[in-house]
């Protein structure tokens, strides 16, 4: 292991879990017996990120199964007409159960599945579901709820910013509850938003965390599939939030906290069911509660009362008490869309188009 | 001992033959070393690259479903290309005109006409080239870049996309997720079998194929863009309009990026979503100069950039190769196809040093 491209081969062929040996031909059949595994990520695999966190699944199932489970992985499949061909591949090459990881691959997904209703198909971040295509999804806005809670302590412009892959619910909403989390520490606070049009363009938001900084803003929370955000941050002494993972170390100790994603028991329980025969398709939405998702370590210059009011705020969540699109809660222009004592319908969450008062910044 | 790089009389035509062979050996040679450190048996990898993903039916379809934008566009290029007139912008045009035919396609009172599909024929078409036929007003009128500004144009057509998905195209029952609708049956090509999905937009292809070599070779017109193209001011003198050149380019090439949107809408897509082209407008620059700016030449360019595509994919699925390695496969052999161009043109000679 003394050459950098041999360790990096064999880095990405461990986190994949790849056991494929070269020896045989291409087109081999499987050993009758094996499970057969395959999975689809949106971004190539590094060393944290959202695709990172859904390799830890896959890898996970590997340590499970050992030899019993054969996988097969591939990374960097964004667009649809790819995302249908993979998808048709890995279901008509005998594999048991296929996982998608990236919204776009939902109606690939949904042409696929019908076609092969032996396959169980496992789809993160969709909504539609059939009869052997399950959706499993993380409740984000947890997360950035107790992260606003501390970045409401730090910020001393009373503005923060927040950097999103693209306007659709999974990010609008998350970036609502980070404003929330920081207006329950000081109602003042505003957040500015802009969006890339993209999950994987370092480039992009590089410059977009630039300008937030430039507009004031001194903690920068990003949800895409890189730790640029976090770093950019870092470099230009502003606070930051991770996503995914741990970013603690990109952040120039400026890391707050990170909201981490665990899809490990959603992974190792799906090939279970599905090499015991008892797989069917469900809709899974956790958070908090369920370990799904979770918050790194707090940064150890926040004020002992920061870090109190954040994991006040993470227990009440997970008690139940507390809810992050609680009552009132208006809309960037004024009007009350929920009222005192309730609390916003799921249906709304998973639907969320709209941003709250204090969000600066339009939707796309 | 030094040597002399000069242009040849002529092009050569034995190095016309040579070039993609040399080529493609010297692409062996280099990834066989590559696959060789990595550990992999070269023999295997190369097989599973090239000759795998074409093992199956399906295959088979995929190829040629992922080609046939590709050629398409290619061939319009070629024409401008010729002219000197450069559109970078095809991927803007191909998302133009997949947004025009998937208005047409939603939006039209006639959902079940036989009529839809051959309106979205025509509103892809036009849409791609109206909007191609802004850097052609700007270029005849004010003289501004072509290249710049059909590039720039991409990102405006991106965002557009962006805007209509996100906002007032957005499926109303489709959980605010940024995609329109499905378009309804009579707007969606016919696929060959249920089990692939190569649908009759090849036969588009086909057809502009063969336009576009009658246009190039055999057309008094396109004889005129092409000498504009290589002698601007011999074409002057015999009275060539270099205004029409632009015209002429930036329209095909539009229309042909705008059809090929509409195929993608109409075909493997079925819906607009916030990304739509996996590139191919700019993919189709590379096929345009593979195929050498020849139409015949541009279907085996397709052929090839499609086929390294699938098999990136593949030595990924077979092998587990991560995708970088693939695409740097991918470069080496667009690189060594693009560089060996180079000695239909020029020669290397070597040059004897005398002692003074």
């Amino acid at each position: 292991m003394t050459n950098t491209t041999r360790r990096e081969i064999l880095k990405y062929g461990a986190a994949a879990g790849l056991a494929t040996s070269i020896a045989g031909l291409p087109n081999f059949a499987s050993a009758a017996g094996k499970l057969k595994v395959g999975a689809v990520y949106v971004s190539p695999v590094s060393e944290i990120g959202w695709t990172k966190q859904h390799s830890l699944g896959i890898e996970a199932i590997k340590a499970e199964f050992g030899d019993k489970v054969e996988l097969t992985v591939i990374e960097n499949i964004y667009l649809p007409q790819d995302a249908e061909r993979i998808f048709r591949e890995l279901a008509s090459s005998g594999n048991d159960l296929v996982f998608g990881t990236s919204f776009s691959h939902g109606t690939p997904m949904q042409k696929v599945a019908p076609r092969f209703p032996n396959v169980a198909f496992e789809h993160c971040s969709g909504i539609k579901h059939l009869k052997n295509l399950g959706t499993f999804e993380a409740k984000y806005y947890e997360g950035t709820y107790v992260a606003g809670v501390t970045a409401g302590h730090v910020s001393k412009s009373a503005k923060i910013g927040f950097v999103g892959g693209f306007p659709i619910p999974d990010i609008v909403g998350p970036a609502n509850a980070l404003l929330r989390g920081a207006q329950s520490v000081n109602p003042d606070i505003t957040c500015n938003v802009i969006f890339l049009n993209s999950w994987f363009d370092p480039g992009k938001e590089k410059e977009a965390t630039k300008t937030l900084i430039a507009q004031g803003c001194d903690v920068i929370c990003s949800m895409t599939d890189t730790a640029t955000g976090v770093q950019v941050a870092g470099e230009n002494d502003a606070w930051s939030i991770g996503y995914g993972g741990d970013m603690s170390q990109f952040g120039n100790g400026k890391h707050l906290t990170a909201f981490t994603l665990n899809w490990v028991p959603i992974y190792v329980k799906a090939a279970k069911d599905v090499a015991a025969g008892t797989w069917a398709t469900s809709e899974r939405w956790q958070g908090l509660s369920d370990g799904i998702v979770q918050m790194s370590p707090y940064n150890t210059n926040l004020s002992a009362e920061a870090v109190a009011e954040a994991e006040k705020a993470r227990t009440d969540i997970i008690a139940g008490t507390l809810h992050p699109y609680a009552g009132v809660l208006k809309d960037q222009a004024g009007t009350v869309r929920v009222e005192a004592g309730s609390v916003l319908p799921n249906g709304d969450i998973r639907g969320f188009n709209w941003f709250v008062q204090g969000m600066i910044g339009n939707l796309g | 001992m030094a040597f002399k790089i000069e242009p040849r009389a002529e092009p050569s035509r034995s190095m016309a033959i040579a070039a993609p062979l040399i080529a493609i050996g010297l692409t062996v040679i280099i990834s066989s070393l590559l696959f060789l450190s990595l550990g992999l048996n070269p023999f295997v990898t190369l097989y599973t690259f090239f000759v795998q993903p074409l093992t199956t039916l399906n295959g088979v379809s995929e190829w040629l479903l992922k080609a046939s934008p590709l050629i398409l566009i290619a061939c319009g290029l070629a024409i401008g290309f010729r002219a000197n007139v450069w559109n970078i912008g095809a991927e803007g045009q191909l998302i133009i005109g997949a947004i025009a035919a998937a208005g047409v396609g939603l939006f039209s009172p006639w959902q079940e006409s036989v009529l839809l599909l051959p309106m979205m024929v025509i509103a892809g078409m036009v849409g791609g080239a109206l909007w191609a036929a802004i850097p052609a007003f700007l270029k005849d009128r004010m003289n501004t870049n072509e290249i710049l500004v059909t590039l720039m144009l991409t990102y405006v057509a991106a965002l557009l996309l962006s805007y209509l998905v996100h906002g007032p195209w957005r499926d109303p029952d489709g959980f605010n997720f940024p995609q329109t609708a499905l378009l309804p049956q009579a707007g969606m090509l016919e696929v060959f079998d249920y089990s692939y999905r190569l649908n009759t937009s090849i036969f588009f292809t086909v057809v502009v194929v063969i336009l576009a070599w009658v246009f190039m070779e055999r057309s008094f017109l396109g004889y005129k863009m092409s000498v504009g193209g290589i002698a601007p001011a011999a074409a002057k003198y015999a009275g060539f309009k270099a205004s029409a050149s632009i015209w002429i380019g930036l329209l095909i090439s539009g229309a042909t990026a705008g059809l090929a949107g509409m195929s993608e809408v109409a075909g493997p897509l079925g819906q607009l979503s916030s990304q739509i082209s996996p590139g191919y407008g700019f993919a189709a620059i590379i096929v345009a100069f593979i195929g050498r700016l020849n139409a015949f030449g541009i279907v085996l360019g397709g052929l090839l950039l499609s086929l390294i595509y699938l098999g990136g994919e593949a030595v990924q699925l077979k092998l587990g190769l991560p995708s970088s390695i693939a695409l740097i496969f991918q470069g080496l052999l667009l690189f060594f196809l693009l560089a060996s161009n180079f000695l239909i043109n020029f020669r290397i000679r070597k040059l004897t040093t005398r002692a003074l």
